[in-house]
Protein backbone atom coordinates (compact mmCIF):
# COMPACT_ATOMS: atom_id res chain seq x y z
CA UNK A 1 0.00 0.00 0.00
CA UNK A 2 1.50 2.87 -1.01
CA UNK A 3 1.90 5.42 1.85
CA UNK A 4 0.80 8.87 1.58
CA UNK A 5 3.83 11.70 1.85
CA UNK A 6 2.85 13.05 4.84
CA UNK A 7 5.28 16.20 3.72
CA UNK A 8 5.94 17.58 0.50
CA UNK A 9 8.75 18.41 -1.46
CA UNK A 10 8.14 21.94 -0.80
CA UNK A 11 7.71 21.32 2.81
CA UNK A 12 4.22 21.95 3.29
CA UNK A 13 1.70 18.78 4.79
CA UNK A 14 -1.64 17.55 3.85
CA UNK A 15 -3.28 20.52 5.42
CA UNK A 16 -0.79 23.11 4.24
CA UNK A 17 0.89 23.84 7.35
CA UNK A 18 4.77 23.54 8.05
CA UNK A 19 6.96 20.95 9.72
CA UNK A 20 6.88 22.99 13.27
CA UNK A 21 3.52 25.08 12.87
CA UNK A 22 0.61 24.27 15.70
CA UNK A 23 -2.93 24.24 14.29
CA UNK A 24 -5.29 27.24 15.07
CA UNK A 25 -6.05 26.86 18.96
CA UNK A 26 -9.11 29.41 20.15
CA UNK A 27 -10.07 28.69 23.85
CA UNK A 28 -12.52 30.64 26.01
CA UNK A 29 -12.72 29.93 29.59
CA UNK A 30 -15.77 30.18 31.94
CA UNK A 31 -18.27 29.04 29.45
CA UNK A 32 -20.68 27.49 31.95
CA UNK A 33 -22.58 28.30 34.79
CA UNK A 34 -23.06 24.87 36.88
CA UNK A 35 -19.29 23.99 37.21
CA UNK A 36 -16.91 25.16 39.44
CA UNK A 37 -14.73 25.69 36.19
CA UNK A 38 -15.03 25.42 32.79
CA UNK A 39 -13.24 26.00 29.38
CA UNK A 40 -13.94 25.42 25.59
CA UNK A 41 -11.20 24.37 23.54
CA UNK A 42 -10.70 24.26 19.49
CA UNK A 43 -7.35 22.80 18.20
CA UNK A 44 -7.77 22.80 14.44
CA UNK A 45 -11.00 21.12 14.18
CA UNK A 46 -10.81 19.01 16.81
CA UNK A 47 -13.43 20.18 19.81
CA UNK A 48 -13.34 19.74 23.30
CA UNK A 49 -14.97 20.87 26.17
CA UNK A 50 -13.82 20.38 30.27
CA UNK A 51 -15.60 21.17 33.42
CA UNK A 52 -14.25 20.80 36.93
CA UNK A 53 -15.92 20.06 40.27
CA UNK A 54 -14.49 20.82 43.11
CA UNK A 55 -13.27 20.34 45.30
CA UNK A 56 -15.84 18.66 47.49
CA UNK A 57 -16.89 16.04 49.59
CA UNK A 58 -15.86 12.36 48.41
CA UNK A 59 -19.12 10.68 46.66
CA UNK A 60 -20.16 7.05 46.47
CA UNK A 61 -17.83 4.97 48.78
CA UNK A 62 -15.87 6.72 51.61
CA UNK A 63 -13.06 4.57 51.86
CA UNK A 64 -11.85 5.71 48.96
CA UNK A 65 -10.76 9.48 50.48
CA UNK A 66 -7.11 9.60 51.23
CA UNK A 67 -6.68 11.08 54.72
CA UNK A 68 -3.31 13.35 53.49
CA UNK A 69 -4.40 13.66 50.17
CA UNK A 70 -7.53 14.95 47.38
CA UNK A 71 -8.77 12.52 45.00
CA UNK A 72 -8.72 13.44 41.44
CA UNK A 73 -11.34 11.69 39.42
CA UNK A 74 -11.53 12.22 35.26
CA UNK A 75 -13.73 11.35 33.24
CA UNK A 76 -12.75 11.07 29.17
CA UNK A 77 -16.26 11.52 27.11
CA UNK A 78 -16.66 11.59 23.66
CA UNK A 79 -19.88 12.87 21.87
CA UNK A 80 -21.69 9.88 19.34
CA UNK A 81 -21.74 12.61 16.79
CA UNK A 82 -17.86 13.36 17.26
CA UNK A 83 -16.05 10.95 14.63
CA UNK A 84 -16.96 10.18 11.06
CA UNK A 85 -18.73 6.77 12.01
CA UNK A 86 -21.09 6.95 14.58
CA UNK A 87 -19.43 5.94 17.81
CA UNK A 88 -21.75 3.84 19.88
CA UNK A 89 -20.36 3.60 23.77
CA UNK A 90 -19.38 7.51 24.28
CA UNK A 91 -17.85 5.90 27.76
CA UNK A 92 -17.24 2.80 29.10
CA UNK A 93 -15.23 1.60 26.06
CA UNK A 94 -11.53 0.36 26.58
CA UNK A 95 -10.22 3.60 24.93
CA UNK A 96 -12.32 6.01 26.16
CA UNK A 97 -11.35 3.86 29.77
CA UNK A 98 -7.78 4.45 28.95
CA UNK A 99 -7.83 8.02 28.23
CA UNK A 100 -9.66 8.80 31.69
CA UNK A 101 -6.70 7.02 33.60
CA UNK A 102 -4.12 9.24 31.41
CA UNK A 103 -5.76 12.33 32.41
CA UNK A 104 -5.95 11.58 36.07
CA UNK A 105 -2.17 10.59 35.86
CA UNK A 106 -1.06 13.18 34.07
CA UNK A 107 -2.87 15.94 36.50
CA UNK A 108 -1.89 14.09 39.71
CA UNK A 109 1.53 15.21 38.72
CA UNK A 110 0.63 19.10 38.96
CA UNK A 111 -2.29 19.44 40.93
CA UNK A 112 -1.40 20.20 44.34
CA UNK A 113 -3.43 17.74 46.00
CA UNK A 114 -2.22 17.96 49.74
CA UNK A 115 -4.20 21.04 50.25
CA UNK A 116 -7.47 19.48 50.29
CA UNK A 117 -7.14 15.84 52.90
CA UNK A 118 -10.16 14.23 52.29
CA UNK A 119 -11.53 15.04 49.33
CA UNK A 120 -12.68 15.04 45.31
CA UNK A 121 -11.70 16.85 42.53
CA UNK A 122 -13.99 16.08 39.24
CA UNK A 123 -12.12 16.87 35.78
CA UNK A 124 -15.11 16.07 33.00
CA UNK A 125 -14.01 16.29 29.90
CA UNK A 126 -16.57 15.81 26.31
CA UNK A 127 -15.35 15.64 22.65
CA UNK A 128 -17.44 17.39 20.33
CA UNK A 129 -15.83 16.94 17.31
CA UNK A 130 -12.55 14.71 17.22
CA UNK A 131 -9.68 15.48 14.27
CA UNK A 132 -7.01 13.84 15.72
CA UNK A 133 -4.89 15.01 18.83
CA UNK A 134 -8.16 14.30 21.40
CA UNK A 135 -6.43 14.03 24.33
CA UNK A 136 -3.91 16.72 24.07
CA UNK A 137 -7.02 19.11 23.40
CA UNK A 138 -8.81 17.48 26.62
CA UNK A 139 -5.33 17.72 28.95
CA UNK A 140 -5.14 21.57 27.28
CA UNK A 141 -8.74 22.36 27.94
CA UNK A 142 -8.62 20.66 31.53
CA UNK A 143 -6.00 22.75 32.53
CA UNK A 144 -7.76 25.82 31.63
CA UNK A 145 -10.64 24.27 33.69
CA UNK A 146 -8.50 24.23 36.58
CA UNK A 147 -7.22 27.40 36.57
CA UNK A 148 -10.49 28.91 35.86
CA UNK A 149 -12.11 27.11 39.15
CA UNK A 150 -9.04 28.28 41.09
CA UNK A 151 -7.39 24.93 41.94
CA UNK A 152 -4.23 25.45 42.98
CA UNK A 153 -1.71 23.83 40.67
CA UNK A 154 2.19 23.73 40.30
CA UNK A 155 2.08 24.16 36.78
CA UNK A 156 -0.05 24.07 33.56
CA UNK A 157 -0.28 20.45 32.31
CA UNK A 158 0.05 20.55 28.16
CA UNK A 159 0.58 17.95 25.84
CA UNK A 160 0.92 17.63 22.68
CA UNK A 161 1.73 15.40 19.53
CA UNK A 162 5.13 14.50 17.11
CA UNK A 163 5.35 12.59 14.52
CA UNK A 164 7.69 11.04 11.95
CA UNK A 165 7.00 12.27 7.99
CA UNK A 166 9.62 10.06 5.72
CA UNK A 167 11.61 9.16 7.89
CA UNK A 168 13.35 11.76 9.35
CA UNK A 169 10.99 15.31 9.50
CA UNK A 170 9.72 15.39 12.83
CA UNK A 171 5.91 16.82 12.64
CA UNK A 172 4.50 18.83 15.51
CA UNK A 173 0.04 18.47 16.46
CA UNK A 174 -0.95 15.78 14.00
CA UNK A 175 -4.34 15.90 12.48
CA UNK A 176 -6.47 12.62 12.63
CA UNK A 177 -5.44 11.76 8.53
CA UNK A 178 -1.59 11.97 9.60
CA UNK A 179 -2.81 9.85 12.74
CA UNK A 180 -4.32 7.69 10.56
CA UNK A 181 -1.71 7.14 7.96
CA UNK A 182 0.27 4.80 9.78
CA UNK A 183 3.37 6.83 10.68
CA UNK A 184 4.65 6.93 14.67
CA UNK A 185 2.51 9.22 17.06
CA UNK A 186 4.65 10.68 20.51
CA UNK A 187 2.16 12.19 22.52
CA UNK A 188 3.40 14.09 25.89
CA UNK A 189 1.94 15.42 28.57
CA UNK A 190 4.52 17.93 30.23
CA UNK A 191 4.54 20.85 32.52
CA UNK A 192 6.49 23.25 30.48
CA UNK A 193 8.35 25.49 32.30
CA UNK A 194 10.22 23.25 34.20
CA UNK A 195 10.88 20.93 31.51
CA UNK A 196 9.36 18.15 33.08
CA UNK A 197 7.12 15.50 31.61
CA UNK A 198 4.10 13.99 33.11
CA UNK A 199 3.21 11.67 30.82
CA UNK A 200 4.80 9.84 27.49
CA UNK A 201 3.17 7.93 24.94
CA UNK A 202 4.27 6.22 21.44
CA UNK A 203 2.49 3.87 18.42
CA UNK A 204 4.38 2.43 15.52
CA UNK A 205 8.21 2.56 15.68
CA UNK A 206 11.06 4.40 14.59
CA UNK A 207 14.74 4.34 14.91
CA UNK A 208 16.51 5.31 18.48
CA UNK A 209 18.47 7.90 16.60
CA UNK A 210 15.50 10.10 15.83
CA UNK A 211 14.00 10.14 19.41
CA UNK A 212 15.61 13.13 20.62
CA UNK A 213 14.69 15.39 17.74
CA UNK A 214 10.62 13.83 17.91
CA UNK A 215 10.41 14.26 21.81
CA UNK A 216 12.27 17.55 21.41
CA UNK A 217 9.80 18.34 19.15
CA UNK A 218 6.95 17.85 20.90
CA UNK A 219 8.37 19.90 23.88
CA UNK A 220 8.75 22.86 21.93
CA UNK A 221 5.27 22.35 20.54
CA UNK A 222 3.91 22.06 24.07
CA UNK A 223 5.80 25.22 24.96
CA UNK A 224 4.31 26.86 22.38
CA UNK A 225 0.75 26.03 23.41
CA UNK A 226 1.82 26.88 26.98
CA UNK A 227 2.22 30.58 25.88
CA UNK A 228 -1.47 30.40 23.92
CA UNK A 229 -3.05 29.23 27.11
CA UNK A 230 -1.32 31.93 29.21
CA UNK A 231 -1.99 34.54 27.28
CA UNK A 232 -6.47 33.13 26.99
CA UNK A 233 -5.75 32.91 31.11
CA UNK A 234 -4.67 36.25 31.03
CA UNK A 235 -7.02 37.63 29.32
CA UNK A 236 -9.96 35.81 31.02
CA UNK A 237 -8.09 37.50 33.69
CA UNK A 238 -8.49 41.02 32.94
CA UNK A 239 -11.61 41.09 32.03
CA UNK A 240 -13.62 38.85 34.85
CA UNK A 241 -11.30 41.28 37.50
CA UNK A 242 -12.33 44.86 35.77
CA UNK A 243 -15.66 43.99 35.43
CA UNK A 244 -15.52 43.49 39.47
CA UNK A 245 -13.42 46.59 39.43
CA UNK A 246 -10.37 44.57 40.66
CA UNK A 247 -11.43 44.88 44.29
CA UNK A 248 -10.67 48.59 44.31
CA UNK A 249 -7.42 48.69 43.73
CA UNK A 250 -6.55 51.83 41.38
CA UNK A 251 -3.97 49.28 38.65
CA UNK A 252 -2.50 46.02 38.76
CA UNK A 253 0.32 45.43 36.76
CA UNK A 254 -0.28 41.73 35.08
CA UNK B 1 -26.16 38.86 53.68
CA UNK B 2 -28.18 38.29 50.67
CA UNK B 3 -26.30 34.89 49.74
CA UNK B 4 -26.57 33.16 53.24
CA UNK B 5 -30.18 34.13 53.49
CA UNK B 6 -30.76 32.63 50.50
CA UNK B 7 -28.87 29.05 51.66
CA UNK B 8 -30.55 29.14 54.89
CA UNK B 9 -34.09 29.73 53.58
CA UNK B 10 -34.32 29.75 50.07
CA UNK B 11 -38.28 29.77 49.78
CA UNK B 12 -38.23 32.60 51.87
CA UNK B 13 -35.86 34.37 49.82
CA UNK B 14 -38.15 33.62 46.99
CA UNK B 15 -41.34 34.38 48.76
CA UNK B 16 -40.01 37.71 49.16
CA UNK B 17 -39.27 38.13 46.05
CA UNK B 18 -41.78 36.95 44.20
CA UNK B 19 -44.29 39.04 46.55
CA UNK B 20 -42.70 42.27 44.88
CA UNK B 21 -43.94 40.94 41.64
CA UNK B 22 -40.04 39.99 40.26
CA UNK B 23 -37.45 37.27 40.19
CA UNK B 24 -34.08 37.27 41.36
CA UNK B 25 -32.85 37.24 38.14
CA UNK B 26 -34.91 40.47 37.38
CA UNK B 27 -37.22 38.85 35.26
CA UNK B 28 -41.15 39.15 35.56
CA UNK B 29 -43.37 35.89 36.33
CA UNK B 30 -43.99 35.73 32.23
CA UNK B 31 -40.76 36.82 30.61
CA UNK B 32 -38.67 34.14 28.66
CA UNK B 33 -35.10 33.87 29.00
CA UNK B 34 -32.71 35.13 26.16
CA UNK B 35 -32.21 32.28 23.29
CA UNK B 36 -29.10 31.90 21.20
CA UNK B 37 -29.16 29.15 18.35
CA UNK B 38 -26.25 27.89 16.12
CA UNK B 39 -26.48 25.57 13.76
CA UNK B 40 -24.21 23.45 11.85
CA UNK B 41 -20.77 23.80 14.30
CA UNK B 42 -20.22 20.29 14.50
CA UNK B 43 -18.51 19.16 11.02
CA UNK B 44 -18.71 15.74 11.94
CA UNK B 45 -22.29 15.16 12.14
CA UNK B 46 -24.57 15.35 9.09
CA UNK B 47 -26.80 18.31 11.04
CA UNK B 48 -25.91 19.51 14.43
CA UNK B 49 -27.50 22.81 16.37
CA UNK B 50 -26.37 24.33 19.89
CA UNK B 51 -29.16 26.08 21.57
CA UNK B 52 -29.01 28.15 24.85
CA UNK B 53 -31.76 29.21 26.96
CA UNK B 54 -30.05 31.62 29.85
CA UNK B 55 -27.44 29.17 30.93
CA UNK B 56 -28.58 26.01 29.94
CA UNK B 57 -26.89 24.60 27.03
CA UNK B 58 -27.50 21.88 24.89
CA UNK B 59 -26.42 20.48 21.74
CA UNK B 60 -27.96 18.29 19.53
CA UNK B 61 -26.03 16.21 16.96
CA UNK B 62 -27.29 14.00 13.97
CA UNK B 63 -25.66 10.72 12.71
CA UNK B 64 -27.31 9.20 9.38
CA UNK B 65 -27.09 5.47 8.94
CA UNK B 66 -28.24 2.88 6.49
CA UNK B 67 -30.27 -0.05 7.83
CA UNK B 68 -33.04 -2.48 6.62
CA UNK B 69 -36.53 -1.55 8.00
CA UNK B 70 -38.09 -3.22 10.32
CA UNK B 71 -40.17 -5.82 8.87
CA UNK B 72 -43.93 -4.65 10.29
CA UNK B 73 -42.86 -1.16 8.62
CA UNK B 74 -41.13 -1.87 5.05
CA UNK B 75 -41.95 1.55 4.01
CA UNK B 76 -40.35 3.57 7.13
CA UNK B 77 -36.77 4.42 8.06
CA UNK B 78 -36.67 5.20 11.67
CA UNK B 79 -35.63 8.47 13.88
CA UNK B 80 -33.53 7.42 17.30
CA UNK B 81 -33.33 10.30 19.73
CA UNK B 82 -31.32 10.16 22.71
CA UNK B 83 -30.78 12.59 25.66
CA UNK B 84 -27.51 12.08 27.13
CA UNK B 85 -27.45 14.30 30.99
CA UNK B 86 -23.39 13.78 31.34
CA UNK B 87 -22.13 14.48 35.23
CA UNK B 88 -20.43 17.98 33.71
CA UNK B 89 -23.91 19.59 33.34
CA UNK B 90 -24.94 19.17 37.19
CA UNK B 91 -23.31 18.44 39.98
CA UNK B 92 -26.46 16.03 40.94
CA UNK B 93 -25.37 13.67 37.83
CA UNK B 94 -23.03 11.13 38.91
CA UNK B 95 -20.84 9.18 36.44
CA UNK B 96 -22.81 6.12 35.19
CA UNK B 97 -25.51 4.59 33.58
CA UNK B 98 -28.39 7.12 32.14
CA UNK B 99 -30.26 8.66 35.08
CA UNK B 100 -34.04 8.31 35.42
CA UNK B 101 -34.12 11.85 34.35
CA UNK B 102 -31.93 11.00 31.06
CA UNK B 103 -34.23 7.63 30.31
CA UNK B 104 -37.45 10.02 30.54
CA UNK B 105 -36.21 13.20 28.50
CA UNK B 106 -35.40 10.24 25.55
CA UNK B 107 -38.79 9.47 25.72
CA UNK B 108 -40.85 12.61 25.93
CA UNK B 109 -38.08 13.33 22.92
CA UNK B 110 -39.30 10.46 21.24
CA UNK B 111 -42.96 10.84 21.14
CA UNK B 112 -42.85 14.48 20.40
CA UNK B 113 -41.01 13.67 16.95
CA UNK B 114 -43.78 10.64 16.37
CA UNK B 115 -46.98 13.12 17.83
CA UNK B 116 -45.52 16.45 15.62
CA UNK B 117 -44.83 14.50 12.28
CA UNK B 118 -42.10 16.86 12.18
CA UNK B 119 -40.24 14.30 9.64
CA UNK B 120 -42.54 11.97 7.22
CA UNK B 121 -40.54 8.67 8.02
CA UNK B 122 -41.85 7.35 4.14
CA UNK B 123 -38.93 10.09 2.86
CA UNK B 124 -36.51 7.93 5.02
CA UNK B 125 -37.25 5.20 3.55
CA UNK B 126 -34.98 4.34 -0.01
CA UNK B 127 -35.98 0.83 -0.82
CA UNK B 128 -39.17 -0.96 0.70
CA UNK B 129 -38.19 -3.86 2.81
CA UNK B 130 -34.59 -3.68 2.07
CA UNK B 131 -32.95 0.15 2.64
CA UNK B 132 -33.56 2.67 4.56
CA UNK B 133 -31.80 5.67 6.60
CA UNK B 134 -31.85 5.63 10.12
CA UNK B 135 -30.79 9.02 11.98
CA UNK B 136 -29.46 9.05 15.48
CA UNK B 137 -30.22 12.34 16.90
CA UNK B 138 -28.39 12.70 20.36
CA UNK B 139 -29.26 15.33 22.39
CA UNK B 140 -26.52 15.72 24.74
CA UNK B 141 -26.93 18.63 28.11
CA UNK B 142 -23.95 20.56 28.42
CA UNK B 143 -24.87 22.71 31.37
CA UNK B 144 -28.56 22.30 33.13
CA UNK B 145 -30.06 25.61 34.40
CA UNK B 146 -33.49 24.78 34.19
CA UNK B 147 -36.30 24.46 30.80
CA UNK B 148 -34.00 21.39 29.55
CA UNK B 149 -36.95 19.87 27.47
CA UNK B 150 -37.54 23.21 25.70
CA UNK B 151 -33.93 23.59 24.87
CA UNK B 152 -34.11 19.93 23.50
CA UNK B 153 -36.80 20.16 21.19
CA UNK B 154 -35.41 23.40 19.89
CA UNK B 155 -31.96 21.73 19.16
CA UNK B 156 -33.59 18.65 17.82
CA UNK B 157 -35.79 20.44 15.19
CA UNK B 158 -32.93 22.98 14.55
CA UNK B 159 -30.42 20.10 13.61
CA UNK B 160 -32.92 18.20 11.49
CA UNK B 161 -33.73 20.95 9.49
CA UNK B 162 -29.97 21.50 8.29
CA UNK B 163 -29.61 17.60 7.62
CA UNK B 164 -28.60 16.74 4.37
CA UNK B 165 -28.65 13.19 3.27
CA UNK B 166 -26.34 12.08 0.55
CA UNK B 167 -28.05 10.40 -2.43
CA UNK B 168 -28.16 6.89 -2.40
CA UNK B 169 -29.20 4.17 -5.25
CA UNK B 170 -30.10 0.39 -4.09
CA UNK B 171 -30.20 -2.09 -6.80
CA UNK B 172 -32.40 -4.71 -5.94
CA UNK B 173 -31.49 -7.78 -8.02
CA UNK B 174 -28.01 -7.46 -7.28
CA UNK B 175 -28.03 -5.88 -3.32
CA UNK B 176 -25.71 -3.51 -4.19
CA UNK B 177 -25.91 0.25 -2.56
CA UNK B 178 -24.65 3.08 -3.72
CA UNK B 179 -23.78 5.76 -2.29
CA UNK B 180 -23.01 9.49 -3.63
CA UNK B 181 -21.64 12.00 -0.78
CA UNK B 182 -21.42 15.14 -3.58
CA UNK B 183 -25.63 15.22 -4.34
CA UNK B 184 -26.76 15.75 -1.00
CA UNK B 185 -30.85 16.12 -0.55
CA UNK B 186 -31.83 18.37 2.32
CA UNK B 187 -34.06 16.66 4.65
CA UNK B 188 -38.14 17.67 4.69
CA UNK B 189 -38.84 18.75 7.87
CA UNK B 190 -42.66 19.39 8.07
CA UNK B 191 -43.81 20.64 11.23
CA UNK B 192 -41.47 22.25 13.98
CA UNK B 193 -42.74 21.73 17.36
CA UNK B 194 -41.69 24.06 20.31
CA UNK B 195 -41.95 22.96 23.96
CA UNK B 196 -42.15 25.45 27.04
CA UNK B 197 -41.71 24.33 30.55
CA UNK B 198 -43.93 26.36 33.47
CA UNK B 199 -42.85 25.81 37.09
CA UNK B 200 -45.83 26.35 39.73
CA UNK B 201 -44.47 27.60 43.06
CA UNK B 202 -46.14 27.46 46.20
CA UNK B 203 -49.41 26.02 44.90
CA UNK B 204 -50.42 29.09 42.81
CA UNK B 205 -48.07 31.26 41.33
CA UNK B 206 -47.36 30.90 37.55
CA UNK B 207 -42.93 30.59 36.66
CA UNK B 208 -42.68 30.60 33.11
CA UNK B 209 -38.87 29.55 31.54
CA UNK B 210 -38.07 27.99 35.33
CA UNK B 211 -34.01 28.07 36.09
CA UNK B 212 -32.83 24.96 37.69
CA UNK B 213 -33.26 26.71 41.16
CA UNK B 214 -36.60 27.70 40.90
CA UNK B 215 -37.66 23.92 39.53
CA UNK B 216 -36.42 22.45 42.58
CA UNK B 217 -37.81 24.80 44.94
CA UNK B 218 -41.22 24.59 43.25
CA UNK B 219 -44.01 22.72 44.01
CA UNK B 220 -44.90 21.44 40.60
CA UNK B 221 -43.42 21.43 36.82
CA UNK B 222 -45.40 21.76 33.49
CA UNK B 223 -44.40 21.00 30.03
CA UNK B 224 -46.35 22.11 27.11
CA UNK B 225 -45.33 21.24 23.10
CA UNK B 226 -47.28 23.54 20.58
CA UNK B 227 -46.62 23.21 16.46
CA UNK B 228 -48.08 25.46 14.21
CA UNK B 229 -51.35 26.41 16.57
CA UNK B 230 -52.27 23.59 17.31
CA UNK B 231 -51.28 21.91 20.80
CA UNK B 232 -49.38 18.56 20.51
CA UNK B 233 -48.59 17.25 24.39
CA UNK B 234 -49.18 18.69 27.65
CA UNK B 235 -46.88 16.75 30.29
CA UNK B 236 -47.74 17.04 33.98
CA UNK B 237 -46.23 14.68 36.06
CA UNK B 238 -47.92 15.39 39.59
CA UNK B 239 -47.21 18.29 41.54
CA UNK B 240 -49.74 20.70 42.66
CA UNK B 241 -53.39 20.78 40.63
CA UNK B 242 -54.25 23.50 37.82
CA UNK B 243 -57.40 25.39 37.38
CA UNK B 244 -58.73 25.34 34.28
CA UNK B 245 -58.01 28.85 33.48
CA UNK B 246 -54.42 28.64 34.59
CA UNK B 247 -53.68 25.78 32.46
CA UNK B 248 -55.51 27.93 29.18
CA UNK B 249 -52.87 30.92 30.26
CA UNK B 250 -50.05 28.69 29.86
CA UNK B 251 -50.74 27.29 26.88
CA UNK B 252 -51.80 30.73 25.46
CA UNK B 253 -48.19 31.92 26.56
CA UNK B 254 -46.61 28.64 24.93
CA UNK B 255 -48.20 29.58 21.79
CA UNK B 256 -46.63 32.86 21.41
CA UNK B 257 -43.34 31.62 22.55
CA UNK B 258 -43.31 29.04 20.01
CA UNK B 259 -43.80 31.86 16.94
CA UNK B 260 -41.06 33.68 18.14
CA UNK B 261 -39.05 30.64 18.64
CA UNK B 262 -39.59 29.49 14.72
CA UNK B 263 -38.85 33.18 13.78
CA UNK B 264 -35.69 32.89 15.39
CA UNK B 265 -35.00 29.30 14.27
CA UNK B 266 -35.71 30.57 10.41
CA UNK B 267 -33.46 33.52 10.88
CA UNK B 268 -30.86 31.28 11.80
CA UNK B 269 -30.97 29.00 9.02
CA UNK B 270 -31.42 32.02 6.74
CA UNK B 271 -28.05 33.52 7.65
CA UNK B 272 -26.85 30.09 7.18
CA UNK B 273 -27.32 30.39 3.83
CA UNK B 274 -29.08 26.97 3.10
Amino acid sequence: MARMDLISFKGLRLDGRRANELRQIRCKMGVFSQPDGSAYLEQGNTKVLAAVYGPHEIRGSRSKALHDKALVNCQYSMATFSTGERKRRPRGDRKSQEMSMHLRQAFQAAIRVEVYPRSQIDIFVEVLQADGGNYCACVNAATLALVDAGIPMTEYVVACTASLANGDVPLVDVSNLEENSGGPNLTVAALPLSGQVALMEMSQRFHLDHLPKVVECALQGCRDIHQILDQAVRRHTEMSGSALGWGNRAQVDL
Amino acid sequence: MATCYKSIHPVKYYRDFLAKGVRPDGRDMQKFRPVSINVDSIKTAEGSAIVKIGNTVVVCGIKAELAAPKAEEPNFGYLVPNVELPPLCSPRFCPGPPSDLAQVSSNFIAETLTSSGCVDLKDLCIAPEHLAWVLHCDLICLDHDGSLWDACVIALVAALRTVKLPHVSYDVEAETTVVSPEKRNKLQVHNTPVATTFAIFDDEILLTDPTNEEESLSSGVMTIVVQGGQLCSVHKPGGSPLTESQLQECINGAMKRAEYINKLVNMTLESLGT
